[in-house]
């Protein structure tokens, strides 16, 4: 076993100053400070009793620039709070070659024995002293993206997001599969005003955010059209988009509607949930944008009536699809929802049983331009019904094959709704929403009140049957708060059922590579504190492709997905320099790097592996599974760590014990925390910050134990995206220490919590003792 | 009604999920009670059998279920497990409690007429209907008895093998029966 230290012969030439930090006693108080200098054997060791001020900056950079230093050391507090401080004090050096040795929170605040505290410290100085000698001089890298995004999907999610970014100078591309945007919203014909208490127009309250959006110069609206593939290099998206004909030319096409009129073929129109029909030569609906007619070219005969009819000649019957590539630096997934299929449920009888619909047929019913005009009728009679009741969880809340686990979080909302349109109009029908439980949060709470007062019935149950007797429905159910078994003569039953994801937010996904929920919806990388950012640099969601979500919860996070987006574009990414490089010499494109990254930073560009400093964390997997040695990360980090290994167990003594302690930013911050809570633990524990625990390879412990170390702690934070892997390669290293003679339990694997630090320094004490009985 | 601090309702719960009947993925636990069993069970449309109100009783620690007449309409037929949404249970979770009140010999007017089944394993070592029904079944199908007396000539017709057990496996039997204490049962369930 060699350690590869790479030592080149410039290494002793390396001219090192190291400056000692009294911190107000802080640090001088526990550690002798004379005895500490005495020990460095260098020409710079310089003291302050506050390097972070300004007069500390004046003292490191009079050194740095007079004494022609390569190389700097801090011995001070933790670089969690100073780094930034001391990187900046450095200049004109190179941030990267300075190393922070920590002798507040990890010394002097965690030992009370002023003899033992300072030969501690002198180790830690030895060993930064060989660690900062290994540093390389690196730059900050910076990516800059082009200023455009691209929404997919023009529903009210993808039409506010383009908006948005429009207004802030961000060249937007807003495509929509189908021939109109507008998306449910125009559909449902009334939303509700918690506000208010009242119902009021959808398409009133859409139409002029729609108008705004196509007077925008610099939103490019794109109907019929859909995304074929997609590439990402370094904040750039490649993107082939397919745009197919509408047949019917919108620039010329004026709605003067004699096409529609001369069309022979009718078919059912899926903008009215299939309950009337419309031509094969159509508008979508009144308001649609584009502001034309469109031919749905597999009912058309192509009989050509509508072309000797139109007087603009606006009528192509023969145009074909078209390939648009695009180039953007951002992109937001608004592909909405689909819902949940009642014919999946049989027991509601939705096939069975013509009075039996959804919430959304009942919202086209009861819409002025829907298929009755707004007149609520039964639709095998033609009648106003009497009664009608409602079922609520319909496929939701449900583990039954094919439900859903989740809430669909609109449908109590949706329910009173339409329920409340129909006592306004219809006062003498009585409305029954059978519920498991009712869920109105915040202001939507005062609606539902309203809503009662308005007459509606409610009745905790879930029913579970539906049957006929004569021409009436009957609803089984238990009435649970009477705890009695009821059969409910009704006209019509409405289903709320599932809000779904959508089969286009399937494809998109695929196509972006982006992580999918267990519920099939697009997963945020960290739905509490990250929402709207998926787990593919640059891309995010918002609507129901996220997840079920209302109109306002929806815009919402069309606006932060734009304000995310704004962040991206306008200042640039500066990202640590930590990155991963190929070697295209060595590498024989196994990609098994590709497989292995988590953070999906890894692609193949012709015929080259390619990896996105943007995505790449540095946390070094890809290193453990290239068999050809072909990705190193920049910064000599393994050098390091065993240049610092060497250091922390110069001058140990036989019979004393040391532990280094490998922890990432989460575990260090915990471990500062025992010394700001001025907690004692041993003073074997030596600790060694990395970049990512992943970045300790079994090379790293063995070379430490061989050269007389007594245990080895590695903490990492469960809630890391590499936890399981580490916590999988523990058990490997155990093996190999015990094939190199060592015994396993000197490994130690722990979980750390910040805020979690007593248990921290608890496990710290109880390995040091387990470590002494080996 | 008051609630004791010591009161830790689940336990009953607990103890039928760890039933050797029950399912290892029954979502007793995760019922919140909607009623949906009750609103499909034919005991519940015809008695006032109420399995969400059983459920109720159970996931509030209410022993005097166990008790209760009502759990005897239920004839598991299953349909409130087929329509849980929680993937709940409770046809099984009645076929613990019956077996919890037999146990405590307080169902032997409700079993005892069936402890002909088990005395037909110990005479003639397999299960078979006992004799105190054969009338009943003659009444309700037409030549029933019959084809029981005849059974055996049937059987040779169609090429079937005999269905008595010979004496030395109907022995083997009943040893493996009296070491579990079988008949023991039966015999309580007589009582």
């Amino acid at each position: 076993m060699t350690a590869d230290i790479k030592s080149s012969n410039s290494d002793k030439d390396l001219k090192v100053g190291v400056f000692i930090c009294r911190c107000g006693g802080n640090i001088s108080d526990m550690v002798d400070i004379d005895k500490l200098k005495d020990s460095i054997d260098l020409d710079v060791v310089e003291e302050f009793v506050n390097l972070c001020s300004i007069n500390g900056r004046k003292i490191i950079r009079d050194k740095v620039i007079n004494e022609n230093l390569d190389r700097v050391i801090i011995a001070a507090c933790s670089p969690m709070t100073h780094e930034k401080t001391f990187q900046d004090y450095i200049k004109p050096l190179n941030p990267y070659l300075m190393d922070m040795v920590n002798l507040r929170e990890q010394c002097s605040w965690v030992h009370e024995n002023i003899e033992e505290a300072t030969e501690k410290a002198i180790c830690l100085i030895n060993a930064s002293i060989g660690k900062v000698k290994q540093s390389q001089a690196v730059d900050p890298i910076t990516c800059q993206s082009p200023e455009s995004a691209i929404v997919i999907g023009g529903g009210i999610s993808g039409i506010s997001a383009a908006l948005s970014l429009g207004k802030q100078g961000i060249k937007t591309y807003l495509i929509e599969k189908t021939p109109s945007i507008g998306g449910n919203m125009v559909k449902i014909g009334k939303v509700f005003s918690p506000v208010r208490l009242a119902e009021e127009c959808g398409m009133c309250l859409i139409n002029p955010v729609m108008n705004e959006l196509i007077w925008n110069p610099n939103v490019t609206i794109m109907t019929n059209t859909k995304v074929l593939s997609a590439e990402r290099r370094v904040g750039i998206f490649n993107i082939l988009l397919e745009r197919s004909p509408r047949y019917v030319d919108s620039d010329k096409c004026i709605s003067c509607g004699n096409c529609s009129d001369v069309c022979p073929i009718e078919v059912l129109d899926s903008w009215n949930d299939n309950l009337s029909t419309k031509k094969a030569i159509y508008r979508p609906f009144s308001q649609s944008f584009p502001d034309a007619y469109t031919i749905d070219i597999e009912n058309c005969k192509k009989c050509g009536n509508c072309i000797k009819k139109c007087s603009m000649n606006a009528i192509h019957l023969n145009s074909e699809n078209e390939l648009i590539p695009i180039n953007v630096g951002a992109v937001i997934i608004a592909t909405g929802h689909e819902i949940f299929d009642p014919k999946l449920r049989p027991e509601y009888g939705y096939e069975k049983y013509e009075d039996v619909i959804t919430q959304s047929e009942l919202g086209r019913i009861m819409g002025v331009n829907g298929p009755t005009k707004g007149k609520l009728k039964m639709q095998s009679s033609n009648r106003v019904p009497k009664r009608i009741v409602m079922i609520q969880c319909v496929g939701s809340r449900d583990e039954k094959p094919d439900g859903h686990k989740y809430c669909s979080k609109v449908c109590c909302m949706v329910a009173l709704k339409n329920a409340n349109i129909i006592k306004n109009k219809y006062p003498d029908t009585d409305v029954l929403i059978c519920y498991t439980d009712m869920r109105t949060p915040g202001m939507y709470e005062k609606y539902y009140k309203h809503g009662q007062e308005n007459g509606i019935r409610l009745m905790r149950g879930r029913p579970g049957e539906i049957s006929k007797k004569g021409n009436s429905l009957i609803v089984n159910v238990e009435n649970t708060l009477k705890k009695e078994f009821m059969e409910i003569e009704t006209d019509m039953i409405v289903l709320s059922v599932a809000i779904e994801p959508s089969e286009g937010t399937k494809e998109i996904a695929k196509i972006f590579d982006i992580g999918l929920t267990e519920d099939m919806f697009i997963k945020e990388i960290h739905p509490k504190i990250k929402p709207v950012t998926t787990d593919v640099k640059g891309t995010y969601v918002c609507g129901t492709a996220q997840g079920p979500n209302d109109i306002t919860d929806s815009i919402v996070q069309a606006n932060a997905a734009s304000a995310k987006i704004a962040e991206l574009l306008h200042d640039g990414l500066e990202v640590e320099p930590f990155i991963g490089e190929i070697d295209f010499e060595k590498c024989n494109l196994c990609k098994d790097c590709i497989d292995s990254c988590r953070y999906k930073a890894i692609s193949t560009k012709d015929d080259e592996i390619f990896i996105d400093p943007l995505s790449c964390s540095g946390c070094g997997k890809c290193l453990t599974v290239c068999k050809s040695n072909a990705i190193n990360i920049q910064g000599n980090i393994s050098e390091k760590i065993f240049a610092t290994i060497d250091g922390m167990l110069k001058g140990k003594k036989d019979w004393e014990q040391r532990i280094l302690v490998f922890l990432d930013h989460v575990g260090y911050t915990a471990a500062d925390n025992i010394g700001v809570n001025r907690i004692e633990y041993p003073k074997s524990i030596y600790i060694i910050k990395v970049h990512s625990i992943n970045r300790v390879m079994p090379k790293h412990i063995i070379y430490a134990l061989k050269n007389g170390v007594n245990g080895v702690f590695i903490g990492e934070y469960p809630g890391d995206l590499m936890y399981d892997e580490v916590e999988k390669r523990i058990k490997n290293m155990k093996q190999k220490i015990k094939e190199y003679g060592f015994n396993p339990e000197r490994l130690q694997f722990s979980t750390v919590y910040i805020p979690y630090f007593t248990g921290l320094a608890r496990k710290f004490k109880e390995f040091d003792t387990k470590i002494k009985n080996l | 009604m008051s609630v004791q601090i010591e009161n830790n309702p689940l336990k009953f719960a607990r103890k039928i999920l760890s039933d050797l009947r029950a399912s290892e993925d029954m979502g007793l636990l995760k019922c919140v009670q909607c009623g949906m069993c009750t609103s499909t069970c034919p005991g519940a449309k015809n008695s006032d059998y109420n399995p969400r109100g059983m459920v109720e009783k159970v996931l509030e620690g209410e022993e005097s279920i166990i008790s209760d007449e009502e759990i005897w309409n239920c004839f598991y037929c299953y349909t409130c497990h087929s329509v849980c949404p929680v993937g709940n249970n409770p046809c099984e979770i009645n076929q613990i409690l019956r077996g919890i009140a037999i146990d405590k010999g307080i169902a032997n007017d409700k079993v005892g007429s069936f402890a002909g089944y088990g005395d037909s394993f110990l005479t003639i070592g397999i299960g078979a209907m006992p004799k105190s029904f054969f009338m009943e079944l003659n009444e309700d199908i037409e030549g029933w008895l019959d084809f029981k007396s005849k059974l055996e000539e049937i059987r040779e017709e169609l090429g079937l093998g005999s269905i008595t057990i010979s004496n030395e496996s109907i022995e083997e039997i009943n040893t493996l029966l009296k070491k579990v204490g079988f008949n023991k049962r039966i015999e309580e369930l007589k009582k």
